[in-house]
């Protein structure tokens, strides 16, 4: 029993740290051939990875400690969210229970904070717009994240997303309630902001709209690829977590080696998810960067409402 | 909750989002179309209610929801927009903020009151055992709030309107009046529209102004 | 379909069949059919119909005196009035909505129905809101605007009442909910509670009285007359029919204190006297929603102080009419000597200001009187308390103006109209005479 808990441990750990790139290549890819071009390889995020260690690391004279290490914890934040949520395995795995939903959501707002942290570290001018652009807008997401969770929980009583996912399977019909189609939409809405796609955030080093890019604009070397990484590994969980929580529910299994299917499945979870995302920036237009707070309001609006509606109504 | 409920719940919530879209529209007529969606998906709250307790009543007050609302109400907001009806909109609408105190209000007044006071009002028919009212009562404060904090003449119009929506949908899910009453009350929301809308061509926008102070 | 009934049913359509002579001398028509229904409500006194379809009783016959008067008063006043100054709607369109708006509120007052009482006070708004923009400018407008937004949403609140009463007794009938018990005693308390709010838009109760001083002060001055005299206790008689399902006088007396307060209060600094008189409004309607509900002594008192209440307020508005003609100006201080250049004006205005703020022996004096008594009876010192100091406020600040108006030097004026001001002193006049038949009354019963 150990030692299939184990195993299941190390392969849900593998899966985010390794197929998180993945996900990234095949998203650019399929964009762009939506969008009539050739297009990288899927496998382009790995290269970028492999090419960015073998680089000369260099550190602005201006910056400290912090700036070295922080990408490091972030990292390590990102593999502990890893173990926490539900993102291969349906039943709980080793240090599953170091944290429930609400621990995860303040883990990720943890990891937010020290990248914000080691931003205003580099002693660069862009990165402190970046992080005061982050800022502004993160008061908005962050409270989103934790109502969305809130929702969540409360419609299993609990605050594990576990014990959600199974009571979404096992109650078909609570996957059209009001308060889980709205939490899912407000979440949705949150994974595109927090993954910087469009309409909040368009891919590349645009100044004039940039973000999320804006934070690790000193970084370079091994320490952007472990950035960049974990930017992959961050993605993958909230995608995760949105598809097996929210989403698409159904067709995890942990009996026996069945787990193994998990793989494909969560493939396939994430190939339809990765549509959906290229659909929706192909044909929305990115906002303007004041706007971004209208869009945060929004999807605040959404978890907030239906939190609260959801309470009335049970 | 079954299936119906449910189904019934989403419309409601529907109805209580094209709400918060009207609040932050700037545009005057997608505001008055975003009116006649909201109507239509109480008239076909109406028609669902109609099908399941077998009453033509409900059938006719959705019919009379969509010919009263859908219809002649846009139809005489959409003659009034002067110039370009496509292009014409209200300037300076803070969305974000809009949404965050129709939210804050909403919250405080709809649940203040739902708790202390339309708790212990039981639902019967298809809704029995359910909290629905709360969706009236929401859409109610937002009209409210929407006349409240617009200053164009439309859009307090259409404020109002919604305000009348919530009531509707009250009646509806609580006890529906009788239908003489609901008709002339329908009438004469029309008729307070039509004569609005002579106001609107003179006045289209509405500040403090220093001889009605005090 | 007996006589009673048809007295009735033609009271509401008169002023509606005067409308018909719209190409052909309305106005005489308005003051014809004003002339008719009033003869026809005080007629009926003495013949009622049996509650059905109206439900007419002795507080009712009351509101619908007051009606029919002043709307006659109104519109003999507005044939001279309105001439020539009819910018926004024309003077034909002015008394065609006039009469629609006296129909839709004896329309209130007489239905035996919740539901369509609400519909026909909805409907007063609606009739009544072009009226403010007679005479257009850009202030009418918008306070025209005001009115028709806040008391419309105001008004909206208090079908939530309409809702819980069905909701409580499966029917809407007036006389026979009156006259039962009551059954559901939570949806029937709501219901009262919510019409305070949902009619208070209407009646003035603090605070949703915002719109009140700005039609007052817009509208030409018949139309002023006619909100103040009888829209709004025709507001509160609506407000009176729901409370009486499950009366509920602490709420109600409360609310009428601070509403008298804040009227009082803001009386202290008005600088246009339509304005003035508009607040002195707000104070006398709060004061009769107190009197009507606590009931007792108070109902009478009530009524004897909007009946004198309803024409000196008229005189008031009147006599504000004639001063905007001949001075051009709405403010205070621009008037002056009134007394020595306009006579009958400056009497009717004089008299009229006594008799609102309820000076001895005019009629509201009683009214007011016989309210106090009745809150004493209760032991409500406190209210009693307050409600006597900011009565002494109002009175001060009123009678201090009107006074500044009437008497000192300067002022060079003329008369404007003879018929103008004639009605003004008439209706300035009714109160005192009411008064003091009262107190011959009062006095011969002892």
């Amino acid at each position: 029993m150990l030692l299939h808990t184990l195993e299941e441990t190390v392969s849900q750990y593998l899966f985010v740290v390794l197929f998180a790139p993945l996900f990234a290549g095949i998203l650019a890819n399929l964009k762009a051939r939506v969008e009539s071009r050739k297009g990288p390889s899927i496998l382009q995020p790995y290269y970028d990875i492999a090419k960015l260690i073998r680089k000369e690391t260099v550190i602005p004279r201006a910056s400290g400690n912090i700036f070295k290490y922080s990408p490091y914890l972030i990292f390590g934040i990102y593999s502990l969210i890893a173990l926490i949520i539900p993102v291969l395995i349906p039943d709980p795995v080793f240090f599953t229970a170091s944290a429930d939903f609400l621990g995860g959501a303040i883990l990720f707002s943890l990891a937010a904070f020290v990248k914000m942290l080691s931003a205003m570290d580099s002693g660069n001018s862009y990165s402190v717009m970046g992080v005061s652009r982050a800022m502004s807008f993160n008061f908005l997401s962050e409270g989103t994240l934790i109502t969305v969770f809130f929702a969540v929980s409360l419609m299993t009583g609990t605050n594990s997303p576990y014990v959600t996912n199974h009571f979404l399977i096992a109650n078909g019909i609570s996957v059209v309630s009001l308060d889980h189609v709205f939490s899912t939409l407000a979440f949705a809405m949150l994974f595109l902001y927090e993954t910087g796609k469009i309409p909040v955030e368009s891919s590349g080093l645009m100044e004039l709209g940039m973000i999320d890019e804006g934070l690790v604009y000193e970084y370079s070397g091994k320490l952007l690829a472990i950035s960049k990484w974990s930017s992959y590994m961050k993605q993958c969980l909230l995608g995760s977590v949105l598809l097996n929580v929210f989403l698409v529910p159904w067709g995890l299994y942990s009996t026996g080696y069945a787990f193994l299917m998990d793989f494909p499945v969560m493939l396939a979870k994430w190939i339809f998810l990765i549509t959906v995302v290229v659909i929706v920036e192909t044909t929305l237009a990115k906002l303007r960067l004041f706007r971004i707070m209208d869009y945060l309001a929004v999807a605040f609006t959404f978890s907030i409402l239906f939190l609260i509606f959801s309470e009335v109504t049970l | 909750m079954t299936l119906i409920q449910t189904g019934i719940y989403l419309i409601a919530a529907l109805v209580t989002i094209v709400a918060f879209y009207i609040q932050g529209e700037e545009f005057i007529r997608s505001m008055v179309r975003a009116q006649v969606v909201q109507s239509v998906l109480i008239a076909a709250i109406s028609f669902i209610i109609g099908i399941i307790e077998a009453s033509v009543d409900f059938f006719i007050l959705g019919v009379l929801i969509i010919i009263l609302r859908g219809f002649l109400i846009s139809y005489f907001l959409e003659r009034r927009i002067p110039g370009k009806s496509s292009i014409k909109y209200e300037p300076n609408v803070n969305l974000a903020y809009y949404f965050l105190l129709d939210l804050v209000f909403i919250v405080i007044s709809v649940f203040i009151i739902f708790y202390v006071v339309f708790s212990s009002f039981r639902v019967s028919g298809v809704l029995a055992g359910t909290e629905v009212l709360v969706f009236p009562l929401a859409l109610f404060f937002q009209g409210l709030f929407l006349i409240a904090s617009r200053k164009s003449t439309f859009t307090q119009i259409i404020g109002y309107v919604e305000e009348e929506n919530g009531l509707v949908l009250f009646a509806i899910f609580l006890l529906p009046v009788p239908l003489i009453i609901e008709a002339s009350v329908f009438l004469d929301v029309l008729a307070l529209v039509v004569i609005t809308s002579i106001v609107v061509v003179e006045k289209q926008t509405h500040e403090k102004m220093e001889e009605l102070k005090g | 379909m007996n006589a009673a009934y048809l007295i009735s049913l033609f009271i509401i359509l008169v002023p509606g069949i005067a409308s018909a002579f719209y190409y052909n001398n309305i106005g005489k028509a308005s003051i014809a059919s004003g002339a008719i229904v009033t003869a026809l409500s005080l007629f009926q006194f003495f013949l009622r119909p049996s509650p059905g379809t109206f439900f007419i009783g002795n507080i009712t016959w009351v509101f619908q005196v007051m009606v029919t008067s002043v709307y006659l008063l109104s519109a003999i006043y507005s044939t001279r009035y309105i001439r020539g100054h009819a910018t926004g709607i024309g003077e034909r369109t002015y008394f065609l909505l006039l009469n629609i708006f006296t129909a839709s509120m004896l329309f209130s007052l007489e239905i035996n129905n919740y539901g369509l009482m609400w519909v026909g006070i909805e409907a007063t708004t609606i009739s009544s809101a072009l009226l403010l923009i007679t005479e257009k400018s850009s202030t009418s407008l918008e306070a025209a605007w005001r009115y028709i937004i806040i008391v419309s949403a105001g008004v909206t609140f208090a079908f939530f009442s309409v809702v819980l009463i069905y909701y409580a007794f499966g029917s809407l009938d007036i006389y026979s909910i009156i006259h039962g018990g009551v059954t559901d005693a939570l949806a029937a308390r709501i219901a009262v509670s919510i019409a305070l709010i949902g009619f208070g838009t209407k009646v003035g109760v603090f605070p949703v009285h915002t719109w009140l001083p700005d039609a007052h002060s817009e509208a030409p001055s018949p139309v002023s007359a006619m909100f103040s005299g009888v829209l709004l206790p025709v507001a509160l008689y609506a407000m009176y029919r729901v409370y009486q399902i499950d009366p509920f006088p602490a709420l109600y007396v409360w609310f009428g204190i601070v509403s008298i307060a804040a009227a009082s209060i803001f009386l202290g600094y008005q600088r246009r006297y339509k304005r003035m008189f508009a607040y002195s409004t707000m104070e006398n309607m709060n004061f009769a929603l107190i009197g009507l509900s606590i009931g007792g002594l108070g109902i009478i008192g009530a009524l004897l102080l909007l009946l004198s209440h309803s024409y000196g307020k008229a005189a008031a508005f009147f006599s504000s009419g004639n001063i905007l003609r001949a001075t051009g100006s709405r403010e205070i201080e621009n008037v002056t000597g009134l007394a020595r250049s306009m006579p009958a004006t400056g009497s009717s205005i004089l008299l009229s200001s006594l008799a609102v703020t309820g000076t001895p022996p005019f009629g509201t004096f009683f009214g007011e009187f016989l309210i106090l008594l009745a809150i004493l009876a209760l032991h409500m010192y406190s209210q009693l308390v307050i409600i006597l100091v900011f009565l002494f406020l109002a009175f001060v600040s009123v009678n201090f103006n009107v006074s500044r108006m009437v008497f000192g030097k300067g002022g060079g004026y003329t008369e404007t109209d003879r018929v103008m001001s004639t009605i003004a002193l008439i209706a300035s006049v009714i109160p005192l005479v009411i008064g003091i038949v009262f107190l011959v009354m009062v006095n011969e019963i002892l």
